[in-house]
C-alpha cells in the first residue's frame, strides 16, 4: 500500500517536472527560433537593399549565396520560397536548403506568412529524416525582393538535439523515479517491519496465554506505542498468573481440610460405631426404652456414617483430587453385584427386580468401585420410589457405548423435579418419611462419577407414571460418546 | 490369648479392649508408636493391632522393627483411601490391614482368622520341591537347614502345597488363607507370595516352588 502510493506521488511528481521541463525547453527554443529569423530577414533585406541587382541571373545567384549564409549545420535549414502570383521574372527560382523537402512547409503556414505582414508566422512540425523523427519548428516571414516581388523566408529549425536532451532528462528521471520508489519499499518495509514485528510477537505470545503457559512474556523494549501493549500484556500475565496460584494454594488448603478432617473424623467414628455396636448386641438385656435407644444409635450411626463418607467424597470432587482405578470389567458382572447388594432393600419392600443383560461379558473400562456404587444408588433409589412395583434394570453395549438404564413406575417427577434431580441434599417430596435414610448426595456423586468416566448420566420422568435414569459409558476410556446404545425407556414399555 | 494394641486415641484403644475382651482376648496397651516395641519386649503378646498413623514412631517402622524379631500376627489399622499406607504396611511385614471406621464382628473375625491354627490336615508332613513342610510343627526345612516362617507365610506356602494339582486364585486364597469370605483386597496376597518366594525360592525372580499362573493365580511346583 505504501509503496502504491508512493509509486503514484513519484511517477505524478515526474510527470510534471517533465512535462514542465519539455515546456521550458520549448518555449525558450521557440524564442530563440524567433529571434534568429528576425535576425534572419535583417540579413537578407540588407543583402538585397545593398545589392545592385540589376537582372535576373544576378538576382538568383544573391538569392542562391543566401540561403546557406542563413544555414546552420544539422540543426537549421532554410527556404527562400516566392510567394505565388507573382507576374514578374517568371523564370525566377526558390533556393532551397540541400536537403530540406519544401513541401513539409504547410500551406496554412505560407498563407499565414503571406497575411502576416511583417509579422513572424511559426509553426511545429514533425522532422523525418532516415532513421528517426524529430520535433522541428518552422519560422516563416515575408521578404521584399527587388524586381522579383514577395519571397517568404522560412527558417527550418531542427530541435533533435533538444528532444535528445529532454529524452536524457526524462530516461534520468525515470531512473531517478525507480530508484526512488526502491528506496522507498525498502525502508518502508523495514519501518513496516521493525513496527509490526512487536506486535506480531505480543500476538504470538498471548496465543500462549490463552493456551495457558502464562510464564511466557513480551519484550518491552522502548517507549512507544507498542511496548507499552508489551507491558500491560505482561501485567495482565502476571496478574492471572497470581489469581491461578491464588486458586491453586486454595485448592490444596481445600483438599488437604479434607483429609485432615477425615482422618480426624475417623477415629472418633470408629469409637462410636464400635461402643453403638456393643451396646447393640447386648440391647436384649436392657428395658425397652434403653433397647429403642440402642436400636435408633446404632441406625444413626450408620447413617451418619454414610453421611460422612458422602461428604468426604463431594468434597474429593470439589477439590479435583479424584483419580479414577480404571480395569476392563464385565459391566454385567458388576451390575449383578449391585443388584446383590441392593436385593435385602427390595425384599423388604416386596419389590421385584427385572432384569434385562446380553448373554456374554460386557468388558468396559472403567472405575468398579465407583460404577456399582453409582448403580447401587439408582437401584436404591428406584426401589424407594417404585411404591412396590417392578423395577427393571437393562444393559446394553454396541462396541463404542455401554448402557445401563434403571426403571421404576412409582411417583415419577414433573419437569422443575428432574431439573434438580441432580442437585446436593435435594429431595424430591421433602414431606416424605426418609425410610431409606438416603444422604441426599447419592445421586449428586452418581453425576460426577459419571463425569469422571467421561459418560451421561441422564434422566426421564413423567409424574405418576415412573422415573429411569440412563447411565451412558464409553467402552474405552478415549472414546467420545455420541449416542446412547438403550433407548430412555418409556415408562408405558415397562409394564 | 494376649494382643497388643498400638493407638494413640485413648478412647479408641479403650474401645478395642473392650471388644476384645467380650471376644475372650486379653488386651494390653501401648499409646506411643516410640514406647512399641519396650511394650511388646514385655508383654510378648500373641498378635499385635497397629495404627498407622503414630506419635513418636509411625506404625509402618514399628511394624518393621517387630517383624524383625517376631514373626507374630500383625494387623495394621488404617484409615480409608490411604493407599501408600496399605501397601507400605504390608510391605512392612503386616499381614492384613483393617480400614476404620470398622464393625466389631469386623475386628474380631480378623483377629481370630489369624489366631486359628492350622486346621483338618490329615499329613502330618508335605514336601514341595526341596522343601519338607512339618505341619503339626509349623516348620519348613531346605534338607537340614530350617527355613523361618511366619504363621501367615506358612498358612499360604501350606495351603498351596496341601493341593499341588490346583492352581489358587487371589480370591481362593483370600478365602483359605485369611478367611475373608467377601471380595478383599487382592495385593494382600501378591505382597505375601512376594514376601513367601523371597524367603523359600533360590532365585525369587525366577521362583520354582511358588510359581505364578498367569491370568489366573499361584500353584506349588511347576507342574
Amino acid at each position: 500500500m505504501t509503496v502504491l502510493l508512493s509509486a503514484i506521488a513519484t511517477f505524478t511528481l515526474g510527470g510534471f517536472m517533465s512535462y514542465t521541463l519539455a515546456d521550458g525547453l520549448y518555449e525558450s527554443r521557440l524564442e530563440t527560433a524567433l529571434e534568429d529569423t528576425s535576425s534572419a530577414v535583417n540579413t537578407v533585406n540588407r543583402t538585397l537593399s545593398g545589392a545592385a541587382v540589376s537582372d535576373e541571373t544576378t538576382l538568383q545567384t544573391l538569392l542562391n549565396s543566401l540561403v546557406p549564409t542563413l544555414e546552420e549545420a544539422g540543426s537549421r535549414k532554410v527556404a527562400l520560397l516566392r510567394s505565388p502570383g507573382q507576374p514578374q521574372l517568371q523564370l525566377l527560382q526558390s533556393p532551397v536548403s540541400a536537403d530540406l523537402d519544401f513541401q513539409l512547409i504547410p500551406d496554412e503556414l505560407r498563407d499565414a506568412v503571406r497575411q502576416g505582414g511583417n509579422q513572424l508566422s511559426y509553426q511545429a512540425v514533425e522532422l523525418s529524416s532516415d532513421q528517426s523523427t524529430s520535433p522541428g519548428l518552422i519560422v516563416g516571414a515575408p521578404v521584399d525582393v527587388p524586381l522579383a516581388g514577395q519571397f517568404e523566408l522560412y527558417l527550418v529549425f531542427d530541435f533533435f538535439e533538444s528532444q535528445l536532451t529532454l529524452d536524457y532528462v526524462q530516461q534520468v528521471l525515470t531512473i531517478g523515479g525507480l530508484i526512488l520508489l526502491a528506496i522507498i519499499g525498502v525502508v518502508s518495509y523495514f519501518v513496516t517491519r521493525r513496527l509490526v514485528k512487536p506486535v506480531l510477537k505480543a500476538v504470538e505470545v498471548s496465543e500462549e496465554f490463552a493456551k495457558g503457559d502464562l510464564d511466557r512474556r513480551v519484550s518491552e523494549k522502548g517507549e512507544d506505542a507498542v511496548s507499552t501493549l508489551a507491558r500491560s500484556l505482561n501485567r495482565m500475565a502476571r496478574s492471572l498468573q497470581q489469581q491461578i496460584d491464588q486458586l491453586d494454594q486454595l485448592s490444596k488448603m481445600q483438599q488437604r481440610f479434607v483429609s485432615d478432617v477425615s482422618h480426624e473424623l475417623r477415629t472418633p467414628m470408629t469409637t462410636i460405631k464400635l461402643a453403638g455396636e456393643v451396646i447393640f448386641a447386648k440391647r436384649d438385656d436392657l428395658d425397652p426404652s434403653l433397647r429403642r435407644s440402642a436400636e435408633l444409635l446404632h441406625d444413626q450411626i450408620s447413617r451418619f456414617e454414610q453421611l460422612l463418607a458422602d461428604l468426604l467424597e463431594i468434597s474429593r470432587y470439589d477439590a479435583k483430587a479424584v483419580t479414577p482405578d480404571i480395569e476392563s470389567v464385565d459391566l454385567n458382572g458388576i451390575v449383578g453385584r449391585a443388584i446383590a447388594s441392593i436385593e435385602p432393600l427390595a425384599m423388604n419392600r416386596e419389590t421385584e427386580i427385572q432384569i434385562d443383560i446380553p448373554s456374554g461379558s460386557v468388558d468396559v473400562e472403567l472405575d468398579p468401585n465407583r460404577i456399582e456404587r453409582l448403580l447401587r444408588n439408582l437401584l436404591a433409589n428406584a426401589v424407594e420410589h417404585g411404591l412396590g412395583k417392578p423395577v427393571r434394570i437393562s444393559v446394553a453395549s454396541d462396541g463404542h457405548a455401554s448402557a445401563v438404564t434403571v426403571s421404576d413406575q412409582g411417583d415419577g417427577m414433573d419437569q422443575e423435579q428432574m431439573d434438580r434431580v441432580f442437585d446436593r441434599f435435594w429431595r424430591a417430596d421433602p414431606a416424605r418419611q426418609r425410610s431409606v435414610g438416603g444422604t441426599g448426595l447419592g445421586l449428586a456423586i452418581a453425576m460426577e462419577d459419571a463425569l469422571l468416566h467421561n459418560g451421561w448420566l441422564e434422566v426421564a420422568s413423567e409424574k405418576n407414571k415412573g422415573t429411569t435414569f440412563r447411565l451412558t459409558l464409553p467402552v474405552k476410556t478415549g472414546y467420545r460418546l455420541t449416542d446412547s446404545p438403550l433407548p430412555m425407556q418409556s415408562t408405558e414399555e415397562l409394564a | 490369648m494376649k494382643i497388643l494394641v498400638v493407638d494413640d486415641d485413648n478412647a479408641l484403644r479403650e474401645m478395642v479392649g473392650i471388644v476384645l475382651d467380650n471376644a475372650g482376648y486379653q488386651s494390653v496397651f501401648c499409646p506411643d508408636g516410640a514406647q512399641a516395641m519396650a511394650v511388646f519386649e514385655e508383654e510378648k503378646p500373641d498378635l499385635v493391632l497397629l495404627d498407622v498413623m503414630l506419635p513418636g514412631e509411625d506404625g509402618v517402622s514399628v511394624c518393621k522393627k517387630i517383624r524383625a524379631v517376631s514373626g507374630i500376627p500383625i494387623i495394621m489399622l488404617t484409615a480409608r483411601g490411604e493407599t501408600e499406607d496399605v501397601v507400605n504396611g504390608l510391605e512392612a511385614g503386616a499381614d492384613d490391614y483393617i480400614v476404620k471406621p470398622f464393625q466389631p464382628n469386623e475386628l474380631t473375625a480378623r483377629v481370630k482368622a489369624r489366631l486359628r491354627p492350622i486346621s483338618g490336615s490329615e499329613a502330618s508332613v508335605i514336601t514341595v520341591g526341596p522343601l519338607v513342610l512339618d505341619v503339626q510343627g509349623h516348620e519348613v526345612k531346605r534338607g537340614e537347614q530350617v527355613i523361618s516362617l511366619t504363621p501367615l507365610e506358612f498358612k499360604l506356602l501350606y495351603t498351596l502345597a496341601s493341593k499341588p494339582n490346583l492352581v489358587f486364585s487371589r480370591e481362593m486364597l483370600l478365602d483359605q488363607v485369611w478367611e475373608y469370605d467377601y471380595k478383599a483386597d487382592t495385593r494382600l496376597v501378591n505382597v505375601h507370595v512376594q514376601r513367601l518366594r523371597a524367603k523359600v525360592e533360590d532365585d525369587p525372580d525366577n521362583p520354582k516352588i511358588v510359581t505364578t499362573v498367569r491370568g489366573i493365580g499361584y500353584r506349588a511346583g511347576s507342574g
